[in-house]
């Protein structure tokens, strides 16, 4: 970075950190989706005890349900982990392609898009080349899910970089795109497995994913065939230190936060905004379409209309914003929000309550964090606002090129959140 | 061409243009209510959960009092709140209104599943008699053209009511001090709020009035086309409201035509059992559209200057 520093002017490398340093700014970072949380459980107590249900119940059914604690002698913990994590598998990668745009000040509510567009190559792969071996087949769907997401994406990388056309609007309509393609290719479509309805055949063994509970014998006092949490957790959790890495240790990395930070900074310090848009929109939608190809790949086998219903796209939006789109948030973030739709099922089978207030719960974080969000975050519109350049970033090298273009700025200003 | 002609065919037919129009009306009023919002600087991506909204109040109001006219006034409320949500959070809070339009969306598709689950059980909620929809209205003699009177004379209350409300929005907006003001706070906020306008009443009154506009949409919907409530059942058209308001560049009669033309895919797609041609590629259209159009292939689609921009006095 062209800096221009002499040594007497060297920025003083930070005092070393601190145990209670180190403690007060991960307070910082998971202050606000922690009290995100908390404000919407108390709005959703209310709601579920204004409409005549007990709220301790339920919520303790969330607990049960997500992640296995304090359960009846009925319920068998492991099994409702395993069905978090299989739900967490998908949003773990729609999480960190929501992220990544967000973090170059993108907003890429199109995840749910990409995935099907994932989901759908995956499938034409696995289906057409079904008698490879998975060796080289299993790569080759996870690969084909991963392009066609990236071209998806990609679309709307272009369109912004190019005419200006505002990601918001390109993705939305690009969902509806996706979800009519999918309809015409299995809904009496080429796709669609003879005398059947709305269902493609199942993609080749050699394309699937295994599963990590062996299936013969009894696991945890159930038979290990019922646990179907699959080997695309790994291929998530992979993701995400891919994500972190190349967000923090790249250079396009850096470019990609400069451009999220302050496109004129951004332009100022030779970084090519066009480009950082169109390769993010791209990495985003790749993220997103291995998304759904690991869907595909380790749990459904072949397409069918439970793209009318699933919500993995937007709910990553969710992901991102209570992950404060970093890769071990958007981690923890997806595996809590799975935790409340599979608890949420069982809820509604045991408190009777239904499912349906877990939307309602996640509508409201939203609500919560959207209220602090410019402020807290200056995700949005960087550039359009004259305020010094954000120190609490974990971007120091961002500050220093954005400080670099407006001298009198001094970059000690306190957040006022 | 056996293709081109059938919907040849269909263009002649009173009663493709009656779904047609229906339809466009239907889109119509979120629409409308999208220009107002996105005039006045408050990005609104939210239709869809108002209407939603509005449609299941609707139901359940009409199933109660058995009046339609109250249940499209409680559906109206029920869109209006939703929208004072997101005018309170876009506005007061000055936070992300597209997170916000998001969460909009997310709280009423699950809030409308949650309260139909908690009011009627495993009953389900029924249906609405005949006698208590919102009517059809019928203009002596003008309904008897042929063609033109079945397509615009022989509508729901509704109907006519969008074209009032079309046609006021566009003289307040264009021909008014009301809407120059309303289209100075969406351009720039901090000239207007210099020159004496209260920026944020104006805002806020606009993001309510798409509110009440969408709610009413809801209630056409469930209590006018149909009779009933099921979940999710504005299926995307308040995303379609959205891409017709961009479509039509901000305006209220572009985004009229955009509705129209629209409309007329959505009644092709109904009577498409004479067509053979893939319903879904034909319900792609407004979008592949929309996405045209703002890939500047169909002119250049501009938003309002400070659109999505919260305001904050003394800035700039």
């Amino acid at each position: 970075m062209a800096v221009p520093t002499t040594p007497t002017e060297q920025r003083r490398l930070p005092e070393p950190p601190t145990i209670t340093k180190r403690a007060l700014s991960i307070g910082r970072a998971i202050g606000s989706p922690v009290g995100a949380v908390i404000f919407a459980f108390v709005l959703g107590a209310i709601v579920v005890a204004a409409t005549g249900s007990d709220p301790f119940l339920a919520y303790g059914d969330l607990l049960c349900g997500g992640i296995g604690l304090f359960c009846p002698t009925n319920v068998y913990p492991g099994f409702q982990i395993s069905e978090t994590l299989v739900y967490a598998t998908p949003l773990i990668l729609a999480g960190l392609a929501v992220a990544i745009a967000f973090k170059a000040s993108l907003f890429n509510i199109g995840a749910e898009g990409q995935l099907i567009l994932g989901a759908i190559a995956t499938t034409v792969v696995g289906i057409k080349l079904a008698n490879w071996p998975g060796w080289i087949l299993l790569p080759l769907v996870l690969l084909a899910g991963t392009l066609a997401g990236a071209v998806w994406g990609g679309i709307v990388g272009v369109l912004k970089a190019t005419v200006g056309a505002h990601e918001v609007v390109t993705t939305i309509m690009l969902n509806y795109v996706a979800q009519f393609l999918l309809e015409d290719l299995i809904v009496g479509g080429p796709l669609q497995a003879p005398g059947q309805s709305s269902v493609t055949a199942p993609i080749g063994k050699g394309a699937q994913l295994g599963r990590l509970v062996p299936q013969s014998g009894t696991f945890l006092g159930l038979p290990g065939g019922v646990y179907r949490v699959h080997a695309g957790l790994f291929v998530a959790l992979a993701a995400a230190v891919i994500f972190w890495f190349l967000l923090q240790r790249t250079v396009f990395g850096y470019e990609l936060r400069s451009v999220g930070q302050s496109t004129r900074a951004a332009r100022y310090a030779g970084i090519s905004v066009p480009r950082t848009i169109i390769m993010t929109m791209l990495i985003s939608g790749a993220f997103a379409g291995l998304a759904g190809a690991v869907a595909i790949s380790g749990l459904r086998h072949s397409l069918t209309d439970i793209y009318r219903s699933e919500t993995t796209g937007f709910d990553a939006i969710t992901v991102a914003l209570l992950g404060q789109n970093a890769a071990i948030g958007t981690v923890i973030a997806a595996i809590f929000l799975a935790a409340l739709h599979i608890g949420g099922q069982f809820m509604q089978g045991d408190a009777g309550v239904s499912s349906n207030l877990v939307d309602a719960l996640q509508a409201l974080i939203l609500f919560c964090i959207a209220a602090n969000f410019v402020r807290s975050l200056k995700l949005r519109l960087p550039a359009l606002r004259q305020m010094p350049p954000s120190k609490s970033k974990e971007a120091p090298g961002v500050a220093a090129v954005a400080t670099d273009t407006e001298p009198s700025a001094t970059p000690n200003v306190k957040e006022t959140t | 061409m056996n293709f081109l002609l059938t919907v040849l065919g269909l263009l002649v037919t009173g009663g493709f243009w009656q779904v047609a129009i229906q339809e466009t009306a239907l889109l119509l009023l979120p629409a409308l209510g999208g220009v107002i919002s996105e005039r006045s600087g408050v990005v609104n991506i939210a239709m869809e959960g108002m209407m939603l909204a509005g449609a299941f109040a609707a139901v359940v109001c009409d199933l109660a009092w058995h009046n339609p006219w109250l249940a499209a006034l409680a559906a109206i409320l029920a869109g209006g709140f939703m929208a004072l949500i997101h005018a309170v959070i876009s506005i007061r809070f000055r936070a992300d209104q597209i997170i916000s339009g998001i969460a909009i969306n997310i709280f009423a598709a699950g809030m409308t599943v949650f309260l139909l689950d908690k009011i009627y059980g495993v009953e389900g909620i029924g249906h609405v008699p005949p006698n208590f929809l919102l009517p059809t209205l019928n203009i002596p003699g003008l309904n008897q053209i042929p063609l033109l009177g079945q397509a615009l004379f022989q509508q729901n209350i509704v109907v006519y009511i969008a074209i009032i409300v079309l046609i006021l929005t566009n003289v307040v907006l264009f021909r008014t001090r009301l809407g120059l003001r309303l289209r100075a706070v969406g351009e720039h906020p901090q000239a207007a709020d210099t020159a004496g306008i209260n920026v944020y009443a104006l805002r806020y009154g606009a993001v309510i009035t798409s509110g009440l506009l969408s709610g009413l949409a809801g209630a056409f919907l469930s209590i006018g086309i149909v009779n009933t409530f099921v979940p999710n059942m504005t299926g995307g058209r308040g995303y379609i409201a959205l891409a017709a308001m961009i479509f039509g560049k901000w305006t209220p009669l572009g985004a009229t035509l955009a509705c129209l033309i629209f409309g007329v895919g959505t009644a092709i797609y109904d009577s498409n059992s004479t067509l053979h041609f893939s319903p879904y590629l034909l319900n792609m259209l407004p979008y592949v559209l929309t996405i045209a159009v703002l890939a500047g292939l169909v002119g250049k689609s501009v938003p309002p200057a400070a659109d999505g921009i919260p305001y904050e006095p003394g800035s700039h």
